[in-house]
């Protein structure tokens, strides 16, 4: 089976026209950027996340009047995970005096509503071992405990703390959360005596909270910045191993494609309402190597097809490359699509953001290994050609005399004259699907101009090898 | 030939034998991340300026006993601390001031000295204060660890990290509440005499001290918090005693401590000091008698019993302490004061019922992307493709062995990494199987289309896994826990993708061709 046969598609005829797309693209960017108020994990933005599991479905309405009369009017709440699981994710940011988090002002707050009238006894979906251990009876750990060297004793040698280990782990066996008393009943070792004592000094809240996460402002200050430093980091390490495996030129190409890569994704992935957070930069930095590593691999077919064919123009090896390559491209792209795409769909809350990042990335990435590396490499190449120039003669040929002028233009001219045959047929075998096309043979007249530098510079880089 | 693929075939029985015994049982080699299987997580920053603080102070309190000394009893100085690590000595005397620089030769050894007109500043030398500062960044660590162990937690991490900062990661706790009381009753204890009020009976309004020092505090005295006891909860203002601010004995000279009761039957705790501390606490309060002791917790003045007579080596702290707080209280400073205050910049708490459901998604997400990848790859490689689904699986494996094997911990994000490496390990395939198919369309024959095809894609390969890994190795730099996770997996699977796309899949190839003469390739 093949996807597709021997393709020869002239993909920088329309270089330009895919360039303005990306440009478009980028606006995109820089418009969700600036208009959008981009949301910033947690970690980044600091501040206090809980998760909390009900019992009963949450009213997301009436939560959120709960924390205001609390003076937490700004906090954050979103339902979280599957819509049985009765799961709201909180978030409130850092005010001063709660750099260390504001769990149990929440916690306070929404209690007056859930749990009011519950005073004096211990919530049994939050109440750690100790409560439990002081609810049952049982002497607080510590005071068992002979001065052991180092501290505190371990709360096992009592039978109430035994139950309440055991309470514990059954509430864990019950998604954190106990529904009823019927589930308590179920704890093994849990006499009825123990049991009754617990009916009375302790109640079933009506939510647990299963996760909690306070982040310091310092602490998401350093990581946006390492975040920041990372990701650039990355992009110059790309260059440099680019820049040194093959040429400049197609380090930039290579370096333009991720960046063109990041900020298309990110656009999106603001517009769609995402949130920033520490997973979400990893995945960014998985998608440069990603986005690289596919640019690389037509990259290192075009070093190849220029070592082949000496004379051929930079532009030519660069399509003919890519039509080479362009079933391997799809492919690859496709195949690791297809797991962060099931990653998107089945992954989770959690990993959503990451996933949406990679399977826009990929798909962002593929096309750009196509029509925005290659491009730029070129178009690095028209505008600094010389340079390049000048390090093959250094390496390569004598200083340029008037012999090796003229030769050149003569070279040059032939190169020209190649490369109008190779677009004008590319061309021709378009016009027969689209008549209005450019007619053949004027561009490559209008593009020879800026070309002999090029074929020189690619032929002189060749030779050098 | 025959000989070649058999030593090829060992060496990957061998890998494959390897990876089993390093991934199994799976539950006990492979880690999991706090993300999957609940836990807590704290960063914690010391602020070591406290240590610094309290070791200037003695030092500084060592240069005027032994400027004292020096002159039988003649030259007493009064040196201040201005700064973490700077001593002043104003208004000397030019014999004087030799007679301090000689001292300090003896007592100062850690500090140099610089001499402005009247006066000598001592500075501790920035090595010092570089040592001071690690110093009591790891005796926090030893000292949460100590509190840790003995809260029971199976395979804690506690590590200094860097900016003086501790990481905590204790997997499977869920009790919020006491284990940031047992880290964060730190404990930081000193001892201060206080100046207002003088016997430290209680304390008092800060209208009422600003009046008494007449608006502006001086320079050696201190406002610190009195503790909010249960009796005065309803006292309308914070309350306040004046202390001087030096602090000669801290809770780093503390031995022994241990809960006790008092004169009342209230709860107290008793202490002993060790040989230096009891010196210095000799001193202390044999030179003020009839002041008040201020035991400052934490920044916050627990009690300011008067001092009786001179004490040595014991004493007790008195305070507005239930039962529980004073057992507490014994543990904390028992297992070892904190020689400075923490305070958290990061917790997170992951209970594990959330983890469970990461797994349950993670792993559903994965079997299908699997089974995308391998449906795929079947169509469209046909036999091929079962090699290339050979090599996947064998990566796999390679990729949990290597996880086994270096200790690392699978997290959430980590998960996304062995899924994504699925996906990328099947890319060196394609690039394989790609130019073979074109090198067959070129008119080769099947094995010289199969030399070729390895041959010429393994630049391509090799360089798509550089740049993969360079990406991974700022993902590790960069991340904390759960991105570290996934960096590691990263690399483990790459370097894994590499070996079975390269080697494993070339094996395959080769011993097929080498049973029987193939005259056309399913690929």
């Amino acid at each position: 089976m093949r996807l597709l046969g021997d393709t020869n598609i002239d993909f920088m005829k329309y270089r330009k026209f895919w360039i303005i797309i990306s440009l478009v693209l980028i606006a995109v960017f820089f418009f969700a950027v600036f208009t959008i108020h981009f949301k910033q994990g947690i970690d980044f933005a600091g501040g206090t996340q809980l998760t909390l599991r009900f019992r009963d479905k949450p009213q997301v309405d009436q939560l959120r009047s709960l924390l205001a009369a609390a003076g937490l009017g700004d906090a954050e709440i979103q339902r979280f995970g599957d819509e049985s699981a009765n799961e709201v994710i909180i978030k409130t940011a850092v005010a001063k005096g709660t750099e260390e988090g504001s769990r149990e002002r929440i916690v306070n707050a929404l209690n007056r509503f859930y749990n009011q009238g519950e005073t004096g006894k211990i919530d049994l979906n939050q109440a750690g071992a100790d409560a439990i251990i002081q609810a049952l009876g049982g002497a607080a750990p510590g005071t068992a405990a002979p001065a052991a060297p180092g501290g505190l004793a371990v709360p096992v040698a009592s039978p109430q703390a035994a139950v309440a280990d055991a309470l514990i782990k059954e509430r864990r066996k019950d998604n954190d959360l106990f529904r009823d008393w019927n589930a308590v009943a179920r704890t093994p070792g849990l006499t009825p005596a123990a049991l009754a004592t617990l009916r009375d000094k302790a109640f079933l809240g009506e939510y647990a909270v299963p996760g909690v996460e306070n982040v310091g402002p310092q602490i998401g200050k350093e990581l946006r910045r390492q975040g920041f430093w990372a990701v650039a980091l990355s992009l110059l390490g790309m260059l440099a191993y680019i820049g040194l495996r093959f040429e400049l030129r197609f380090g930039i190409g290579a370096v333009m494609a991720s960046i063109h890569d990041v900020l298309v994704t990110l656009g999106l992935f603001i517009l769609m309402r995402f949130e920033l957070n520490l997973t979400t930069v990893a995945a960014f930095l998985t998608l440069i190597g990603y986005s690289t590593n596919d640019t690389v691999v037509i990259f290192d077919r075009v070093r190849e097809n220029m070592r082949k064919n000496r004379r051929k123009p930079l532009i030519e090896v660069m399509n003919e490359s890519i039509n080479q390559t362009l079933s391997r491209t799809i492919m690859t792209g496709g195949l690791t699509m297809l797991t962060v795409a099931a990653l998107l769909a089945l992954g989770g809350d959690v990993l959503r953001g990451f996933a949406f990042v990679m399977t826009v990335g990929i798909i962002v990435g593929t096309y750009s290994s196509v029509y925005v590396a290659s491009p730029f490499a070129l178009l690095w190449e028209q505008l600094f050609g010389s340079k390049s120039r000048i390090r093959g003669e250094v390496t390569g040929t004598p200083p340029a005399g008037a012999k090796a002028a003229a030769a050149a233009g003569a070279r040059s001219a032939t190169a020209a004259g190649a490369s109008a045959r190779a677009a004008g047929s590319g061309g021709g075998a378009k016009t027969a699907a689209s008549p209005p096309a450019t007619p053949p043979g004027s561009r490559p007249a209008s593009d020879s101009t800026p070309r002999p530098p090029r074929a020189a510079a690619g032929r002189r880089r060749s030779g050098r090898r | 030939m025959k000989r070649n693929l058999l030593w090829r075939g060992l060496l990957i029985l061998a890998t494959i034998l390897a990876s089993v015994a390093a991934a199994t049982p799976p539950q006990q080699k492979i880690n999991l991340g706090l993300d999957l299987r609940g836990g807590m997580r704290l960063v914690l920053q010391v602020h070591t300026e406290d240590a610094l603080r309290a070791e200037t102070d003695g030092d500084m309190a060592r240069l005027a006993q032994q400027v004292k000394d020096d002159s039988q009893g003649k030259l007493e100085i009064k040196p201040q601390r201005t700064g973490d690590t700077r001593i002043l000595v104003p208004g000397l005397t030019p014999d004087a001031k030799t007679a301090v620089i000689e001292a300090a030769k003896r007592v100062l050894s850690r500090f140099n000295h610089s001499d402005q007109g009247d006066s000598v500043t001592f500075d501790m030398f920035p090595g010092d204060v570089t040592k001071l500062r690690d110093q009591s960044v790891n005796q926090a660590v030893q000292t949460i660890r100590n509190r840790i162990d003995a809260y029971g937690v199976t395979e804690p991490v506690i590590q200094a990290s860097s900016n003086n900062r501790i990481v905590v990661q204790l997997p499977g706790v869920d009790d919020f509440d006491r284990v940031r009381k047992l880290i964060k009753n730190t404990a930081f204890l000193e001892f201060r005499i206080t100046v207002y009020p003088k016997d430290g009976a209680h304390p008092v309004t800060r209208e009422d001290l600003l009046a008494h020092f007449g608006g502006k505090v001086p320079d050696d005295v201190e406002v610190v918090p009195a503790q909010r006891s249960e009796r005065d909860a309803g006292a309308p203002v914070p309350l306040f005693y004046a202390v001087e601010k030096r602090r000669t004995v801290t809770g780093r000279d503390l031995r022994n401590a241990r809960p006790a009761l008092g004169q009342m039957n209230q709860p107290i705790v008793e202490f002993s000091l060790t040989p230096d501390g009891a010196k210095a606490f000799s001193t202390l309060t044999g030179e003020h008698v009839g002041s008040g002791l201020a035991i400052v917790l934490d920044g916050t003045v627990v009690s300011a019993p008067r001092i009786n007579s001179r004490i040595s080596d014991s004493g007790i702290i008195e305070g507005s302490f239930t039962q529980k707080e004073v057992e507490d209280l014994s543990t904390v400073l028992r297992s070892g004061a904190l020689p400075a205050s923490i305070t958290y910049l990061q917790e997170t708490t992951v209970g594990p019922s959330l983890g469970r459901d990461s797994i349950r998604e993670g792993l559903r997400a994965g079997i299908v992307g699997t089974a995308l990848v391998v449906l795929v790859m079947l169509l469209y490689y046909q036999l091929s493709g079962v090699n290339a689904i050979s090599a996947l699986v064998l990566n796999v494996l390679l990729l949990f062995g290597g996880m086994g094997l270096f200790h690392s911990t699978l997290t959430l994000p980590g998960i996304a990494g062995v899924i994504l490496t699925i996906g990328m390990a099947v890319d060196a395939n394609v690039l394989v199987f790609e130019r073979i198919r074109e090198e067959l369309r070129a008119g080769r024959t099947v094995r010289s289309a199969i030399d070729m095809g390895f041959e010429r894609a393994f630049t391509s390969i090799i360089d798509t896994h550089v740049t993969t890994l360079i990406s991974a190795m700022f993902l590790f730099q960069f991340g904390t826990g759960p991105i570290k996770g996934f960096a590691v997996t990263l690399v483990i699977g790459l370097l894994a993708s590499l070996y079975t796309s390269v080697f494993v899949s070339r094996w395959i190839f080769d011993l097929v061709l080498s049973r029987r003469k193939v005259a056309t390739l399913s690929i």
